[in-house]
């Protein structure tokens, strides 16, 4: 009992002290302002360096399933100064799988704020990878991150492995049997006759 | 920001080249001597490699225990790969994979041979999933046991499948990316394990296998062979175990017979001959390292392939790596009219790769051929002199290889407490100056090793080519002159390749 007397004044004191707190900036912008207009945490969210850059990308909201509007949110800053980005960055979209090079352009985007914002939405479930580009300096700059539609496909590359490895000794084993069944009747053919 | 390490410096370069200059000469003025057999030391006489030798070659089950050790890390890669970070520098399996395993594999041949095969996880696995059994012989019944088509009983289907792993490796970014190097290392079980249950032995360490293959040709350039102890004790042999195995043993996996045995390419070290034996007759021994390549080794076209296209692929692994290699793939997809697909226009400079190596080897042995008038076949010409490749291609390896070892496996040791990389972040700019400061050995000792190993290779190439060249044309002499032009530019090629800054792999 004791104890609740000290803590609800403490908890109530502590709430009051913190409203008065500025908020952390973090990235050039409150921390909290890059996942704006999201109850939900991001589905994914990539932070990279590349080439002159280091850039941090989140797509909102989590768990996206097909017909659902989407944002991509990315932010670019300079490694060696930290200054943010300010051209232009346009977005591609294409499927996931190997050796697909069809893309599509989902738009291409200002800074606001110094965060890009693109907003999509797929049909169609699936793996998809969104393509992030922009030059600077004369140099093209590629950021790729994996996106997931609606539910993932049941079997992993574990699974895929594991039915694979098991179709193969299974169908060698019973080819096998049936092998070797035919040899013994072989067998016995040429036993019986003179 | 792009991190690249120093390349050789100019003083080191200047004295290579001096030296090659040297040897050139040497190499067309010089007599010929007839080569003898060379020195041939037993290990398992020297006080402690032997009996650790015999520990491990005598009986199946210490051997079994390494590759349950191996097996134990290949699946640890494939969690780490499946299910860790996509940090690649905070990954297990993309740090061990690519910046230890396959960087310290080539170096592993120059002291080990072709070891390596002896405790390869992925041919353990398969063994065990079609044989189910552990080191004793089975009847193969999970197998078919065909015999290879003979269309596909040679080693390009394992060029084809290295050109495709250098893709990988180089064009797709695999070694930045765990979770494909765990797919990948996922599809080399598919693969071992298909043909283990599809064909006799081992099908995919004989033919398929880009790992094997490659190991095992620059195996004959390792200092050590499994060989019979007494060859005239072979000779009488009519049961050959090492062949058929025993009840117990496991035949030869590659079809070896021990007692014909003269290049290392095919053997796996799996030490089924030197068990199988009753006379134990089998042992490791130390040799010259240029041997087989000089006169023991036999040429096959399509070895010859093999052995050249390895020289354009190493080459092609260094011109990757320099700082202005992006900007060749970006201006080349611009001038092929394609210029967001970089990944076409890096396939197409792979492929230019290995096409201009093969173009400049046909015609130096065209003119070689020309200059000594020889009317023997070109093909005889082209299959004798293409081991010139693989000491070239084996030393540059090594140098290249040495680079990425010493500067870039620093931080493995923090990898073994977190594999999966859980919570980390990317490295940052201080971890990575942090790293790169931390070289392994002093960086003067890795140039001077760097600058060692190319003038290794030019030497055995240059004895090759001397020793090659008068069993092909007896008189040939002076006339070899343009395969030595071939080997000397190469080395150069090769030591400018050094002498440039290195891209950091990750």
């Amino acid at each position: 009992m004791k104890c609740l007397f000290t803590t609800i004044p403490l908890f109530i004191f502590s709430g009051t002290w913190c409203t008065t707190v500025q908020a952390h900036h973090i990235l050039g912008r409150p921390a909290y302002s890059i996942s704006e207009n999201s109850a939900t945490p991001p589905s994914m969210q990539v932070e990279t360096q590349i080439g002159d850059y280091f850039i941090t990308c989140m797509v909102f909201p989590a768990f996206l399933k097909p017909d659902q509007p989407g944002r991509i949110k990315l932010y670019a800053t300079r490694i060696d100064d930290g200054k943010p980005f300010q051209g232009d960055v346009s977005f591609k979209v294409r499927d996931d799988i190997f050796f697909n090079q069809k893309e599509e352009l989902l738009g291409v985007q200002v800074a606001i704020d110094n965060v890009y914002r693109q907003d999509f939405e797929f049909r169609e479930t699936g793996k998809y990878i969104i393509r992030a580009e922009f030059e600077s300096g004369g140099e093209p700059y590629l950021i790729d991150f994996p996106l997931q539609i609606g539910d993932p496909a049941p079997f992993g590359p574990i699974g895929v492995t594991v039915g694979v490895l098991l179709f193969i000794l299974i169908s060698v084993n019973l080819f096998q049997r049936k092998r070797l069944l035919t040899t013994k009747i072989r067998d016995a053919h040429k036993d019986r006759s003179p | 920001m792009t991190m690249t390490h120093p390349g050789l410096p100019w003083q080191w370069g200047l004295v290579l080249l001096l030296l090659i200059c040297l040897l050139g000469v040497w190499a067309v003025i010089a007599p010929m001597s007839q080569p003898g057999n060379g020195y041939r030391w037993k290990l398992l006489a020297l006080p402690v490699a032997g009996p650790l030798l015999r520990f491990f070659t005598v009986r199946p089950w210490p051997l079994w225990i390494l590759r349950i050790g191996m097996v134990s890390l290949f699946l640890l890669v494939i969690v780490a790969g499946l299910f860790g970070t996509p940090i690649p520098e905070r990954n297990f399996a993309t740090m061990l994979t690519w910046n230890l395993w396959w960087t310290g594999l080539i170096i592993s041949v120059f002291f080990l041979g072709s070891a390596w095969c002896a405790v390869c996880p992925w041919d353990a696995l398969a063994g065990w999933l079609v044989h189910w059994r552990g080191w004793r012989r089975t009847q193969p019944a999970g197998s078919l046991n065909l015999r290879v088509p003979a269309g596909l009983r040679n080693v390009l289907p394992a060029l084809l499948l290295f050109i495709g792993l250098t893709w990988l490796e180089l064009g797709f970014g695999i070694t930045t990316s765990p979770y494909l190097t765990a797919q990948l290392a996922l599809l080399m079980i598919i693969l071992a394990t298909l043909s283990l249950a599809i064909f006799e032995r081992k099908a995919f360490c004989h033919y398929f296998c880009p790992v094997g293959r490659t190991v095992g040709f620059y195996s004959q350039l390792a200092p050590v062979e499994l060989r019979p102890v007494d060859p005239d004790l072979c000779a009488r042999c009519t049961t050959l175990e090492c062949y058929h195995g025993t009840n117990t043993v496991e035949p030869c996996p590659t079809h070896l017979v021990m007692g014909n045995l003269r290049q290392n390419t095919y053997c796996t070290s799996c030490a089924n001959c030197s068990q199988a034996c009753p006379d134990q007759n089998i042992a490791w021994q130390l040799r010259p390292p240029s041997q087989e390549a000089i006169q023991d080794a036999r040429p096959h076209w399509d070895e010859a392939w093999f052995m050249i296209c390895l020289l354009a692929l190493t080459l092609f692994h260094g011109v990757s790596m320099l700082p202005f290699f992006e900007n060749w793939v970006s201006m080349l997809a611009r001038v092929v009219g394609a210029p967001g697909q970089l990944l076409s226009s890096f396939s197409l400079l792979l492929l230019l790769s290995l096409l201009i190596p093969v173009l400049i080897y046909l015609i130096f042995i065209w003119l070689t051929r020309w200059l000594i008038g020889s009317v023997l076949a070109y093909k005889r010409f082209f299959t004798g002199f293409a081991f010139v490749a693989l000491p070239l291609a084996f030393a540059y390896h090594l140098a290249h290889n040495l680079n990425h070892l010493v500067r870039e496996s620093v931080g493995f040791g923090t990898l073994l407490s977190n594999p999966l990389g859980m919570a980390t972040q990317p490295l940052s700019m201080l971890e990575k100056h942090h790293r790169y400061l931390q070289i392994l050995i002093p960086e003067d000792v890795l140039f001077g090793m760097q600058a060692g190993l190319l003038l290794f290779g030019f030497w055995i190439s240059l004895k090759v080519i001397r020793h090659r060249g008068h069993s092909i044309v007896p008189a040939a002499g002076w006339r070899l002159f343009p395969m030595i032009v071939f080997a000397a530019g190469f080395t150069g090629f090769q030591l400018w390749l050094l002498m440039q800054p290195m891209m950091m792999r990750m």
